[in-house]
């Protein structure tokens, strides 16, 4: 029984992330959880409860498979910022402005030790007209058009983290004072 | 139940003239129906068409960084007639039409490397 959710479209879908929802699908087999997205190619749901003890379970439904959609409610705040942050670890972890700005300054310092043209637009830093680097200024951060570009600095970046791990203090702040 | 099975046929690869998310392909056309029908709606009104396309990469790109996430974690896949099976998710390809999986736990012995076909799938679930 093949029923119109997976023919809704991407701005419909969108508007279920972040509620609980109850999910009908299979032989009456239902499924409960707060919805994390919904997959535009093949309209597949992704469930999460979370555990007492921390952690989440997920479970993903098959677009193919959905019966049944039915909202239970909204999520609230602090709901919401735990769906997008302590589930999926790729994406960015907040850190104080303070942190963000000696990170980026440290970055920024090792690019121009190394004769890269750097800008800094806001929170971001801007390489050569042609890469932007976004916090935290990982080598994940980084987006290009140009993929040799992009392989170049992130190497680059690479080897600041390796140099200088943990220790944002002892960081190129205090370079710039010897270089120049 | 441990012991290993052979594999007994491989699976036949995709067809290496189409590429995925091509939408002239015969296996797109075939299997993945909601891409095409949802640009068709939305091309009578321009307007939408970048919201639409913006919640769409959203949408995307939380779900690839879900699987992302799940490689080299035990998987549960719940099949066909309540058949529950347990495999180390490895990888999935664009359309979300095969699973890539490793040490698949089958009532008949345990697969070293299967694909599973997504319509076979009605749900999947892991621990984060």
């Amino acid at each position: 029984m093949q029923c119109d959710w997976p023919l809704l479209g991407p701005l419909k879908w969108i508007r279920y992330v972040n509620k609980q929802v109850k999910v009908k699908a299979g032989k009456d087999e239902e499924r409960c959880g707060w919805l994390l997205t919904v997959d535009p190619v093949s309209a597949s749901l992704v469930l999460v409860n979370f555990k007492e003890e921390g952690g989440a379970s997920v479970q993903v439904v098959m677009g193919h498979a959905v019966e049944e959609v039915e909202v239970l409610r909204e999520a609230d705040d602090e709901t919401t910022e735990r769906l997008q942050t302590s589930f999926l670890p790729s994406k960015t972890r907040r850190l104080d402005p303070e942190e963000l700005r000696k990170r980026r300054g440290g970055v920024r310092g090792w690019l121009e030790k190394n004769r890269i043209p750097v800008e800094e637009e806001g929170d971001e830093l801007r390489v050569a007209g042609v890469l932007t680097i976004t916090a935290p200024y990982g080598p994940e951060d980084c987006c290009s058009s140009n993929q040799i570009i992009l392989d170049r600095i992130q190497k680059l970046i690479q080897s600041v983290i390796q140099f200088q791990p943990d220790n944002p203090e002892t960081d190129p702040e205090s370079d710039p004072a010897t270089t120049r | 139940m441990a012991t290993p099975v052979s594999v007994l046929r491989l699976p036949k690869g995709p067809d290496p003239n189409c590429r995925g998310f091509d939408p002239n392909s015969p296996r797109f056309i075939a299997l993945c129906r909601t891409s095409i029908v949802t640009s068709a709606a939305s091309e009578t009104d321009a307007e939408q068409l970048p919201k639409e396309q913006h919640a769409r990469s959203v949408l995307r790109e939380s779900f690839l960084r879900c699987l992302l996430s799940m490689t080299n974690k035990k998987v549960r896949f719940h099949l066909h007639e309540r058949v529950k099976v347990e495999a180390t998710f490895g990888a999935s390809d664009i359309d979300v039409l095969n699973f890539q999986v490793s040490d698949l736990h089958t009532p008949i012995g345990v697969q070293k490397e299967a694909l599973i076909r997504c319509q076979d799938v009605i749900s999947f679930t892991f621990e984060a």
